[in-house]
């Protein structure tokens, strides 16, 4: 079961870094534009098409990925206080009568959405003659079929949770705030801070 | 259990409670009505910790079948459909929320770049004169690497290993210490570029550049109320803030600097000079001796570039823009050259990142002059194109400030000062010119807000090659950071356009305005009451949730006050701020403490961060009071577009 958890968190980690770099791409093709357009005054009609194609594959198909790193914001206010089974079960719960629906109402959506586009081979109408836009609106219902996916994954893992009293492990990743690189970024060592505690009692012991 | 979490649940079930005390029987209840329940639920089931975008996009979807369900049962299914694709379709197709990723990107790579350390240290040897001034140097370097970089935990965690440290040491107190630490980090939520700023004005439709003019001046009047009461605080009460030690404050000279100042003069200029042309008296080549004149003298290059191209647009004709590009041209040389030219320890800002930059700075000015341009009557203009224009009075006037700023600076200008000043040409003049860059082609309108965050993140990989820090697995991780923090922001806007629209369809809005109309309050109770619910779900909540679910429902409501929504963001964007300041669940304490000695209790930590939210308070009053202060420059960049 193990297996099968790690392996869609894998596929969903693999589509989502593959599309993430779309953002190196985005920032040089916009420099590029920039520069084209102020130096060699030779702007072009597809740019902007090009831009938004981009920007909004890159953040839905990042979704599932950011789901399966637990990345997505939540109200931890309470939540951090509750004991994993009481998690589970909340969570378990929510995913039936929230995520369940959204999102395959989101995949149905999209799929008659991008169904209609296909139909009539539709073309961008912010410039005149854009480029196809239906492999971008494709990117819903696509994106929110690996969502549903990660959610599913997600159900057996609070399934699990209840069984075990704590959660099943994920695969690491990068974390935005990661206290050990920054350390090392900085070159502190822990040594170092427990070596400051001194001058703080020294201090407390002077202000009572 | 912890008695926390049954106090929240307790809580919850008192919401609930309330809820289905106010509500009607349910024969008699309206879709409005329906409404408003969806409201007290999303506030529950968000205190619940479900992941918030499902949690919007589910209760969006049930609801809003059920509104079309209500109006008619055939169609309601393929509606709620329609709905949603159309929700999910505006966000991926969105012109302002593409900077989102960019500005995100941005960050992470001038995170990466490590040039906190060279910069505090730079910082604070400039201030050591100032009381308190490694607090003061820790707010500057907290307000100029947490706008360039946008990232709150990790410029209040970095600053907790670095400036942290220091303060305790140099014997300042720990409220002190800690409360600069974490009041200077949250800086960067409002002083821009920041994406608070792009949610609002995806949100609220109003224009990024105006929201971004409008909370410059007052994200550097918060800084200068911080920097103002720490200095003062220090004055007062030496013993919480130490000056530094002589051993602290000593910058190791060069060899040749220090035979120089010892033998002919301490001021750099004369002492450069006269080793120069003298005979050499010590075994100092002369290319170094070059070098350091050179450096010596970028501050008046600096100043002949500003007050030339200003002379230029301030007589120019008819076009002030042309003649602003070429000065623009000359700058991107100069700074090349001087690139070249420079063989020094710190590595050079590049040349093409000083150009974006030098151009921001080029364009600032020329924006400041433009007005009394534009005000000479177009008839004169036309009359004598090819003629140059009077010189006006006012450039006469700045420019005997300017040249008598740099008598003085070079008066002072010791040897000691020249290594200050080679430190922060290497930290504080890069970010500082990526961050006016960035800000300076969105305000004038050279670029779009998106197009300059591109140039931002291009600036943020320049700037991390040029530091050595850029590797394959920097870039990844940078990438992977900005795809999940992007994804998390873009995905809840999916989620509450869905919501907003469910919300709308029921009608809930409509009762909540004539609700909020009934009360018959005034623009100023309204305000007052708007900025106090906020300020609580502050709490409970982050501040992405609070701008994008439930900035729409105060938005309607302010034409009935005459409310300017761009003002309004001003104050949101000032008010989220104290969230992150406000104990019990202010972030910045838990990162600082994260890092922070064993003995240095969250308690102390939050005590030292009332002051600055008694501050931001402060600011929020005196924006509320004084409008101009955030609507000074968008007026400025309005009537110029």
């Amino acid at each position: 079961m193990q297996k099968f958890l790690l392996t869609v968190d894998k596929i969903s980690t693999f589509v989502g870094k593959t599309f993430s770099w779309l953002i190196v791409s985005l920032t040089f093709l916009i420099t590029w534009e920039v520069f084209s357009r102020y130096a060699l005054s030779a702007p072009h009609a597809w740019a902007f098409d090009a831009m938004i194609m981009m920007y909004g594959t890159l953040f839905m198909m990042s979704g599932a990925y950011t789901l399966s790193k637990n990345g997505m914001v939540r109200g931890d206010v309470l939540y951090g206080f509750f004991p994993p089974r009481l998690q589970a079960s909340i969570d378990l719960t929510l995913y039936f009568v929230f995520f369940l629906p959204g999102v395959t109402a989101l995949c149905w959506a999209g799929y008659r959405y991008a169904g209609e586009s296909w139909a009539i081979w539709e073309h961008s109408s912010i410039t005149a003659e854009g480029p196809p836009i239906y492999p971008f609106k494709t990117v819903i219902p696509v994106a929110g079929f690996f969502l549903l996916m990660q959610g599913i994954v997600e159900i057996i893992r609070c399934i699990r949770c209840l069984k075990d009293g704590r959660w099943p492990s994920r695969i690491e990743d990068v974390e935005e705030v990661d206290v050990d690189k920054l350390k090392q970024l900085v070159h502190v060592k822990d040594e170092d801070i427990a070596k400051l505690d001194e001058f703080v009692t020294a201090k407390e012991g002077g202000e009572r | 259990m912890r008695k926390e979490a049954w106090f929240g649940l307790s809580m919850m079930a008192l919401v609930i409670g309330l809820v289905f005390y106010i509500l009607p029987a349910p024969s008699q209840m309206t879709n409005g009505h329906l409404g408003l329940m969806m409201l007290a639920m999303i506030v529950v089931a968000i205190m619940l910790g479900f992941p918030t975008a499902f949690t919007l996009m589910g209760l969006g979807t049930m609801f809003a079948f059920f509104a079309y369900y209500s109006e008619n049962p055939a169609t309601a299914l393929p509606r709620v459909l329609d709905l949603m694709a159309l929700r999910a379709y505006w966000v991926m197709n969105n012109d302002v929320l593409i900077s989102v990723p960019l500005f995100v990107f941005m960050g992470y790579l001038v995170e990466r770049s490590n040039l906190i350390g060279r910069l505090y240290k730079g910082l604070h040897l400039a201030t050591s004169r100032i009381p308190g001034s490694l607090a003061v140097a820790t707010i500057v370097t907290c307000a100029i690497f947490a706008t360039a970089s946008g990232i709150i935990g990790a410029v209040v965690t970095l600053m907790g290993l670095l400036a942290f440290p220091a303060m305790l040491k140099a014997g300042y107190g720990i409220r002190l210490a800690a409360g600069s630490v974490t009041a200077g980090g949250t800086l960067g939520i409002l002083i821009p570029p920041s994406v608070l700023l792009i949610l609002y004005g995806a949100t609220a439709s109003v224009s990024v550049v105006q929201l971004y003019a409008g909370a410059f001046l007052p994200g550097i009047m918060l800084a200068g109320l911080y920097v103002g009461y720490v200095i003062v605080y220090a004055k007062l009460k030496p013993s919480i803030a130490p000056p530094l030690s002589e051993e602290d404050q000593r910058v190791d000279l060069p060899k040749f600097a220090e035979i120089i100042s010892r033998t002919t003069s301490k001021n750099v200029l004369a002492g450069l000079i006269r080793a120069i042309k003298g005979k050499r008296n010590a075994d100092v080549p002369m290319r170094t001796l070059l070098n350091h004149l050179f450096i010596a003298l970028l501050p008046m290059l600096a100043v002949a570039l500003v007050l030339g191209s200003l002379y230029l647009v301030a007589t120019a004709p008819v076009e002030a823009v042309p003649e602003g590009v070429e000065a623009m041209g000359i700058a991107a040389t100069e700074e090349k050259t001087q690139a070249e030219a420079g063989d020094l320890q710190e590595p050079e800002v590049s040349g093409e990142e000083a150009q974006t930059a030098e151009a921001g700075q080029a364009e600032q000015t020329a924006e400041e002059t433009k007005t009394p341009a534009e005000a000479k009557p177009d008839k004169e203009a036309a009359a004598t194109p090819a003629e140059r224009n009077r010189v006006p009075t006012w450039w006469w006037v700045t420019s005997a400030i300017f040249v008598a700023g740099l008598l003085i600076f070079y008066a002072i200008f010791t040897f000691v000062r020249l290594e200050i000043f080679k430190m922060l040409l290497g930290s504080f003049f890069p970010l500082a010119l990526i961050i006016l860059g960035v800000l300076g082609t969105i305000v004038v309108g050279l670029a779009t807000p998106s197009e300059a965050a591109a140039m931002g993140s291009f600036g943020g990989l320049i700037l991390a090659i040029a530091y050595r820090q850029l590797s394959f697995s920097v870039l990844k991780e940078s990438v992977f950071l900005c795809a999940k923090t992007s994804a998390m922001v873009c995905w809840l806007f999916v989620g509450s356009g869905m919501f907003a629209a469910a919300f709308a369809l029921l009608g809930g809005q409509e009762i909540v305005n004539d609700w909020v109309k009934s009360l018959d309050m005034t623009p100023t109770q309204f305000m007052i009451l708007a900025q106090f619910i906020i300020f609580l779900l502050g709490w409970p909540l982050e501040w992405t949730e609070i701008i994008i679910i439930f900035m729409p429902i105060f938005l309607p409501l302010l034409p009935h006050f005459n409310i300017d929504p761009l003002f309004f963001g001003l104050l949101v964007a000032l008010n989220l701020q104290t969230a992150f300041l406000s104990p019990p669940v202010a972030m910045a304490a838990f990162y600082l403490k994260g890092v922070s000695p064993p003995h240095v209790s969250l308690n102390q930590i939050f005590l030292g961060m009332m002051p600055f939210m008694a501050i931001q308070v402060l600011a929020i009053i005196l924006l509320y009071l004084f409008p101009a202060i955030g609507l000074w420059l968008p007026s400025l960049v309005y009537s110029n577009q």
